[in-house]
């Protein structure tokens, strides 16, 4: 653990030089919630809207906002980098366990993800919002959506591991669009038509949105939160499984 | 005493070698890839002793086998058949203890350049097991070995080549390898750099870690090597002292002149001068 540590501090700093990589990763998310809201709020007014549960349509939309903040993380690509400059074989080359390479940069995400989701969540507190849950459903939300980081991060390595190409990459994060759009985004599953409502299902981003956004609308609705965080615990079993298995076998 | 206390920390976790013992040693050794058009050979069978303590040359044309010899050997590719030992271990069957024994500076200087000089070789350290203070010591050193102390807080990326080379080695060195690979070490760098890089090769030789070396410049291979080994098309064409080499192909060709490395390598590989100064003027073409 310890090496994986370091490889994650080690990331993080190159985090923290590479702000333009980091900058986006904000903005963008902020910039899809004001237009969303924008767009649907007059048709969903917080007084008669029951999902809403008397809030505006921004507290609906911040966790789709949030989750895509946690599909941006850059680790992926600077993986590619690193493979392509040759440091990705200087690492290879310790002793270090393959599962530490792996790892080190999804710390690194992790906490990446933990910092962007509580800036969002507080931007979203000083517009109005508020998290019913409280001050331990802040905690969770943060955690969810940084497990939610870790998760699709893991996957983005496995393609980069895989395709070692930036471009090949970049492509195969556009995954995000689909998975995010199959959710019950802007309304819950329960209005979706009959198809969208079953793909919403298989979905696991579902389960993670709708965990998310009990926190922020309902209080703390366990079972929906506990499926969220199985969901993501699942998905980084089978992730980290998989990652380690190609590095291992990296030729 | 500091680096005594080091060395002992170093030699703990990894494995020594002793004079006479072989260094590395490699029997059959075979890769092969599939690819779009079929199963390349990139190297196909072969045969090498290095001896603890020697600085060995391994020479060959681009696409010889050089490098993925070298890969092969410091567990980066896995090999299809034959055996290999470092530092007397199996490096298929203990690759953890032969990355412990082994210090690797490959072709493209493998460094981030993001960090700064000494951040990366104390990420280095740590990740051979050293202490925070151990690696920041053993770093401190290293950068004093490389002559890089004044840049060592600057980001790598400011780094000229000759520069990048240098802390590249400086980070194999960090847990006192027994076997030090160096693939290609001073392609690209400038005369003085070059010079450079060899009295750094020599200084680590001389305190006793075994040097395996490959190279296109004939005359590095002339001047830093004790013994070396021509590859092409994968196979082992030529093997000995850089003056038993040159020795033979005069007595060989019955030339009334002493023949030179560059002799032997162009026997060696079946290349003519024609051929080689057509190719460079491809190059720069």
């Amino acid at each position: 653990m310890t090496h994986a540590l370091v490889l994650g501090r080690r990331a993080l700093r190159e985090g923290i030089r590479t702000p333009e990589a980091i900058v986006p990763t904000l903005f963008i998310p902020l910039f899809f919630l004001v237009v969303n809201v924008g767009q649907v709020a007059r048709i969903f007014p917080g007084s008669s809207t029951a999902f809403l549960h008397g809030q505006g349509y921004g507290a609906f939309q911040l966790p789709s906002s949030m989750l895509l903040a946690a599909s941006f993380g850059s680790a992926a690509l600077f993986l590619v980098e690193e493979i392509e400059g040759g440091y990705f074989d200087k690492l290879r080359a310790t002793p270090v366990r393959r599962s530490a390479i792996v790892l080190g940069r999804l710390i690194a995400e992790g906490v990446k993800a933990l910092v962007i989701a509580s800036l969002l969540v507080l931007l979203g507190l000083a517009f109005g919002i508020t998290i019913a849950s409280g001050v331990l459903g802040f905690v969770l939300l943060i955690l969810l959506t940084a497990g939610w980081a870790v998760v699709y991060a893991g996957f983005m390595q496995v393609i980069a591991l895989k395709t070692r190409s930036a471009a090949a990459t970049n492509s195969a994060g556009l995954i995000f669009f689909p998975l995010l759009f199959l959710t019950p985004n802007f309304v819950p599953r329960d209005l979706l038509t009959r198809p969208m409502e079953i793909a919403a299902t298989f979905n696991p981003v579902t389960y993670v949105m709708e965990a998310l956004r009990s926190l922020i609308l309902v209080d703390l609705a366990w079972e929906t939160v506990g499926l969220g965080f199985l969901v993501i615990v699942v998905s980084a079993a089978i992730m980290l499984a998989i990652s380690i298995r190609v590095i291992r076998n990296y030729d | 005493m500091r680096q005594t206390v080091e060395r002992e920390t170093f030699r703990e976790k990894g494995q020594s070698v002793r004079e006479g013992m072989a260094a590395v040693e490699a029997e059959g050794l075979v890769k092969t890839y599939r690819s779009r058009g079929g199963t390349v050979e990139a190297v196909r069978g072969v045969d090498l002793r290095v001896d603890a303590g020697e600085v060995f040359g391994f020479l060959g044309p681009n696409g010889a086998g050089k490098s993925t010899t070298v890969k092969m050997l410091t567990t980066l590719l896995s090999i299809t058949h034959g055996t290999a030992r470092v530092a007397g271990l199996d490096v298929a069957r203990r690759p953890d203890d032969v990355r412990r024994s082994i210090g690797v500076a490959l072709q493209e200087a493998g460094l981030d350049p993001r960090q700064t000089g000494r951040e990366l070789l104390e990420l280095q350290g740590r990740l051979f097991d050293l202490t925070a203070g151990q690696a920041s010591m053993r770093a401190e050193s290293l950068l004093d070995l490389v002559e890089l102390t004044e840049a060592a807080d600057r980001p790598i990326k400011g780094y000229s080549g000759g520069m990048k080379r240098r802390l590249d080695l400086a980070s194999a060195l960090v847990h006192e390898p027994a076997v030090l690979f160096l693939d290609e070490p001073t392609t690209g760098l400038d005369p003085a750099s070059r010079i450079t890089v060899w009295d750094e090769v020599r200084r680590i030789n001389e305190r006793g870690t075994t040097v395996f070396l490959t190279t296109q410049y004939l005359e590095e291979a002339d001047q830093l090597c004790d013994r070396l080994a021509i590859i092409d098309d994968g196979r082992i064409v030529r093997e000995g002292t850089p003056l038993q080499l040159k020795l033979e192909l005069r007595e060989r060709l019955g030339l009334d002149r002493d023949a030179t490395l560059d002799d032997v390598f162009l026997d060696a590989t079946g290349r003519t001068r024609t051929r080689v100064e057509g190719e460079v003027q491809e190059v720069s073409a």
